[in-house]
């Protein structure tokens, strides 16, 4: 609470929001250190690096969802979907260029459809995207057919698993939409409306701001960096088979919201998405090195959710308005 | 719609109507039904259980796993039913008491009892169910097959809870108007609990059922259920919101789902496809909902 | 009821009573820099009908509120029966057999109306837990009879119309043994022929030995029901007097006072210009019917009405939010239509009522809510920078004299009045041509009030239209240049400067004449 009683500068909120988290990230790197000489390899450390920025990448569209108080369940499925079409075309065609294209043109199409959902039909994101979700991954089942694809072109997989100055490529993608996504958010007037629609959809509509239209936006955004994510998934791992995406999900949710953006909308920002990512790695990467049983990954992941939608629910219920 | 569907179902010819089909659909339902019926319930609170799947499975490796070693079926039926209302108890006092959405409450509970599943198993199946758990599932008692008795029962309980008792109207209240509810000086957090409980428990008793069927516990078993019993309560009848719903309802939509699964199956339509389909049809469910309430 | 009846019957109705059924002496209430309540005594007689008359913010519902438990007074007494009591809480007043029947039901939708009426106190059955359904339903019944409500118990609540549902309500109360029945403005919604039957309820109830409230602005079901009539004016009793005593002008006169007396002085319009805004038959999915207007720029008009005769529905209308089913709205010689993006792009603006839900992003800066209709405009490119936005919101900070301790500031913070210059703020930078307020001063202390009046002066004197919708009569006499009166939800009347009177406006908003 002591973020919104203050009566300080709404910046230095948001601010001081990231700078605690990312006061995190250091505690966890020092504690990590300690608790695991192989901690602090250049080895590991790019390795937390890339699967950060593939969380990242699939999270950052989701923020600006979850900023107008949406949410999008259907981002794992998006991935799986939209990985395996990507991964079909390249195959068949042998240009990883057209299935870039086909990947992030599904990944739109998808977010395309939620949004219509939300607008269109009134459904509530929760129940929209959830039954997207289904949708998507039964075409995905279907189309492959229970087959599993694999073998790209060298090009492609450079994607995934290329480096570039020693630093793996998918970190320059996360630098990239990272200052994409702050000057969206940050220096854009959709972002500044995105904010308002979260903040108070009714106000923001009664101000002359075109609600449905910014929905349909931020809905289609969040399925483009799915099927962006999608891809850099796909060239990492070599191959694709219908349930890829599938854990994604819930780190996505987990990194947005415990990097300080709010279920109840208008608050958060793109680059404590960054930092919640980096959290979430962390703690499972430290896991890993303490040779924990990876199946207790999505266990973890999901109390982390609930410790960061309690949080949430804390901070940010009582001062909502419109709701 | 049950009965439009069905038609053309038999139209297509390829052994749907045949008796045994029949009886199997109905066999296989009843699992469905176990977490369909509760859920309505939970649903008519506005809420939902995202996480009954996973407390299935988890349920079910417990069940299987005392069953291995005690050989005592009541004892394993015991643990996974009190396994399933400790998830219920956690989801319902998330909701009640810090007032989280159910919706991204259950979705981490989800998480969690997956991963409890994939964690004590190592991701490996329990075998070796004995004859006593298998009897649930493919035993007679006077030559009704017990899981269609188990399944009678299940409805008749939850229906005498929903209509006959103030359990029951509180739940519609819970969803209609809950400041009125609070305002008669009813304990609203209490009723909110007792309703995930009762979901998780059920959860936890359907295992008896999918273990039995199996005769073995997979770790992955039941994932995406909760889905389907969505699925068949929203066809049923019963709203997301305002506490409209209808028990019967539901019992119907569990069959059309079984019917649709199993009239794809046999059309030879992939089980992915038929997920694809059954989410089509909530939407197209949830859209005429949208229209009569306008 | 066996047990009400038994107690009091044989005072029933008896104007001679020693002692009354319930009293309340010297109720005050405050709130911060407002006191609804100060010092208001009523007497409430078995078996009668009270009425409770007074303007908006008269302090009706704040002392009805006080009476059931929803507020604790800072100072007063009750009296059950001559016995002090305390009603610190619902439950107190519940326990003393006080029932509101507010505009809002608490009813369960999907219950039936005997599980609503009993909800909480159902009877039990044999097994533990369960209900007696056929008890319940029978003693449903005969409450509803007693009503003379033919309404099938079982029927689920929302199947009702409005009218049965309030007897629902009724019936709820009722079972729970009310000696004290408040009624807020219950023929609101009603029919003719539903209000003759809930008067006929009423009578029935009154031979019952049960006493009500009825608070109504509809003088003629004053002088129909009432057995007597208390006025509230500016959270004060104004006097007691039965129906044979009086006349409706006199009541309107009671009602009518003088407020506080501000020392804004108004300049006029003499010569108003082109014409902004023009209304003609128009008729809106929200209700409203039959509404014709003209603003024209320079002009600060007034639209006035009691609570519920449709002003709000008119401005959201106007503005988009809600949909023309009928009839004409031209914006500057222009068809108005679509949303309210549409409406802001044709210069109007919307200062809402309620300013917090609807007119503000409360958790965002004053910055961010200052250009929240204006983004386009200020930034027509889709650059957004930060910089210059706080150079325009610390322009209008300045210009407004708002209050503030920055443009960083959370709108949360900020007092009321400070709030609302915020949202004219937010349409000053959209280049508005016609100004929509719809209650600008509710919630505003007096030295605010004056800065909104000498704020809209200005807005008008800069050749903007202004159209004011205000339940303070004395607001809309001394500010407007015209005004408008509604009621039922249609335009009945337009003032011009020397009709303008605050009788004249309360007699063309009641059913009077």
């Amino acid at each position: 609470m002591n973020t919104l009683t203050l009566p300080r500068l709404t910046l230095s909120a948001e601010f001081r929001t990231v700078a605690q988290r990312l006061l995190a990230v250091i505690v966890l790197c020092i504690a990590l250190s300690l608790l695991s000489g192989a901690f602090l390899t250049v080895g590991n450390l790019v390795n937390v690096l890339r699967q950060a920025a593939l969380i990242f990448l699939l999270a950052s569209g989701l923020t600006l969802v979850i900023l107008t108080a949406g949410l999008d369940l259907s981002i794992g499925a998006n991935v799986g979907l939209s990985a395996c079409l990507a991964g079909s075309v390249i195959q068949a065609s042998g240009s990883p260029l057209l299935g870039v294209a086909v990947g992030l043109a599904s990944g739109c199409m998808i977010g395309l459809g939620n949004g219509l959902l939300v607008t269109v039909l009134r459904l509530p994101p929760f129940i929209a995207t959830y039954g997207m979700l289904w949708v998507v991954h039964g075409l995905t089942y279907w189309f492959m057919a229970g087959a599993t694809i694999h073998g790209f072109p060298p090009a492609f997989r450079a994607l995934g698993s290329g480096y570039f100055l020693s630093v793996p490529i998918p970190v320059y993608l996360m630098f990239v939409f990272l200052a994409i996504g702050i000057g969206f958010a940050r220096y854009t007037t959709w972002g500044q409306e995105i904010y308002a629609i979260g903040a108070n959809p009714v106000a923001a509509r009664l101000s002359g701001i075109p609600v449905n239209r910014r929905l349909v936006l931020v809905y289609t955004v969040s399925g483009a960096m799915a099927g962006l994510a999608s891809l850099i998934f796909l060239a990492r791992l070599n191959s694709a088979e219908g349930d890829i995406g599938e854990p994604l999900t819930l780190p996505a949710i987990a990194a947005v919201l415990i990097g300080g953006t709010s279920l109840f909308g208008g608050v958060g920002t793109v680059s404590g998405t960054l930092v919640g990512a980096l959290i979430l790695t962390l703690v499972l990467n430290g896991m890993n090195l303490l040779a924990i049983d990876a199946n207790w990954q999505p266990l973890v992941t999901g109390v982390i959710v609930i410790l960061a939608v309690s949080l949430d629910v804390l901070t940010h219920k009582g001062g909502t308005a419109g709701r | 719609m049950l009965v439009v569907l069905g038609a053309a179902f038999a139209s297509s010819g390829s052994g749907f109507l045949n008796g045994a089909n029949l009886a199997n659909i109905g066999m296989q339902s009843t699992i469905l039904l176990l977490l369909a019926l509760p859920m309505t319930l939970i649903m008519l609170t506005e809420g939902i259980d995202l996480s009954m799947g996973a407390v299935l499975t988890l349920a079910c490796v417990v069940l299987a796993a005392i069953a291995v070693k005690t050989e005592s079926v009541t004892l394993a039926v015991g643990g996974a039913v009190a396994l399933g209302a400790a998830f219920g108890f956690a989801n319902g006092a998330l909701v009640a008491w810090l007032g989280l959405p159910p919706f991204v409450t259950t979705l981490g509970t989800l998480g969690i009892a997956s991963g409890l599943a994939l964690v004590t198993t190592g991701a490996q199946s329990i075998t070796g169910v004995g004859d006593d758990v298998g009897y649930f599932y493919a035993g007679r008692l006077a030559g009704i097959p017990v899981p269609l008795l188990i399944g009678a029962a299940a409805y008749l309980a939850l229906h005498w809870l929903l209509y006959h008792t103030r359990f029951g109207t509180y739940v519609f209240a819970l969803g209609g108007n809950r400041e009125a509810l609070r305002l008669a000086g009813v304990r609203v957090n209490a009723y909110l609990i007792g309703v995930y409980v009762l979901g998780g428990a059920m959860a936890g008793f359907a295992a008896l059922l999918l273990t039995a069927r199996m005769s073995a516990a997979h770790p992955t078993a039941a994932i995406g259920m909760e889905f389907d019993a969505i699925a068949a309560v929203a066809i049923g009848g019963t709203s997301f919101e305002k506490g409209n719903g209808w028990l019967f309802g539901t019992v119907l939509g569990v069959l059309l789902v079984g019917v649709l699964r199993n009239g794809l199956n046999l059309l030879a339509v992939p089980s992915s496809l038929q997920v694809a389909a059954i989410g089509l049809l909530i939407i197209a469910a949830l859209v005429i909902e949208s229209f009569k309430s306008k | 009821m066996a047990a009400v009846a038994q107690a009091v019957g044989s005072a029933a109705h008896d104007s001679g009573q020693a002692v009354p059924l319930f009293e309340l002496r010297s109720i005050t209430k405050s709130f911060p820099g407002v006191r609804a309540l100060d010092a208001v005594s009523l007497e409430i007689r078995a078996g009668e009908v009270h009425v409770l008359l007074g303007e908006n913010g008269a302090g009706k519902s704040s002392l009805m509120k006080v009476l059931c438990g929803a507020y604790l007074a800072d100072e007063g007494e009750f009296f059950y029966q001559g016995q002090p009591v305390a009603i610190r809480s619902p439950a107190d007043a519940r326990a003393l057999g006080i029932a509101v029947i507010f505009q809002e039901f608490s009813l369960v939708p999907y219950l039936s109306v005997a599980q609503n009426i009993f909800l909480g106190r159902e009877p039990h059955g044999s097994i533990p837990g369960s209900v007696d359904h056929k008890l319940m339903h029978a003693r449903a019944r005969e409450l509803l009879q007693r009503l003379g409500l033919e309404v099938d118990t079982r029927a689920l609540v929302h199947t009702l119309g409005v009218a049965q549902q309030q007897l629902v309500e009724i019936a709820k109360a009722l079972s729970q043994e009310a000696r004290i029945l408040v009624l807020d403005e219950p023929t609101a919604a009603l029919s003719e022929r539903e209000t003759e039957r809930l008067f006929s309820i009423i009578r029935r109830l009154q031979s019952h030995g049960v006493a009500m409230i009825y608070i109504s602005h509809r003088l003629a079901e004053v002088f129909r029901l009432g057995d007597r009539i208390t006025v509230l004016r500016d959270g004060r009793k104004v006097g007691s007097l039965l129906p044979a005593e009086t006349t409706p002008d006199e009541l309107v006169s009671m009602m009518v006072g003088r407020k506080v007396d501000t020392s804004y002085a108004r300049h006029y319009c003499e010569s108003p210009g082109e014409v902004v805004l023009e209304v003609k038959g128009m008729e809106a999915d929200n209700g409203v019917s039959g509404i014709d207007l003209v603003v024209r720029a320079g002009e600060i008009v007034g639209l006035s009405g009691l609570v519920g005769s449709g002003r709000t529905e008119v401005a959201r209308a106007l503005f988009g939010a809600d949909r023309v089913t009928a009839g004409e709205v031209r914006m500057l010689s222009r068809n108005r239509e679509g949303g309210p993006d549409r409406a802001v792009r044709s210069g109007m603006a919307l200062v809402p009522e309620k300013r917090k839900q609807e007119g503000l992003a409360l958790i965002r800066s004053v910055a961010d809510n200052v250009l929240l209709a204006s983004l386009k405009r200020i930034f027509p490119r889709g650059w957004f920078s930060p910089a210059m936005g706080i150079g325009v919101a610390n322009e209008r900070i300045r210009q407004l004299r708002i209050a503030t301790p920055g443009p960083r500031q959370m709108v949360q913070f900020l007092s009321g009045g400070n709030q609302q210059k915020v949202v004219v703020a937010k349409w000053l930078n959209a280049d508005a041509k016609l100004f929509i307020f719809d209650e600008p001063t509710l919630g505003i202390d007096v030295g605010a009030k004056e800065e909104i009046f000498a704020l809209i002066d200005q807005l008008v004197q800069r050749g903007a239209a202004v159209l004011m919708i205000s339940s303070e009569l004395s607001e809309v006499v001394k500010v407007c240049d015209r005004a408008y009166v509604m009621r039922d939800k249609r335009v009945v009347g337009e003032l011009a400067r020397a009709e303008l009177s605050e009788t004249n406006l309360l007699r063309l908003a009641m059913h009077d004449g």
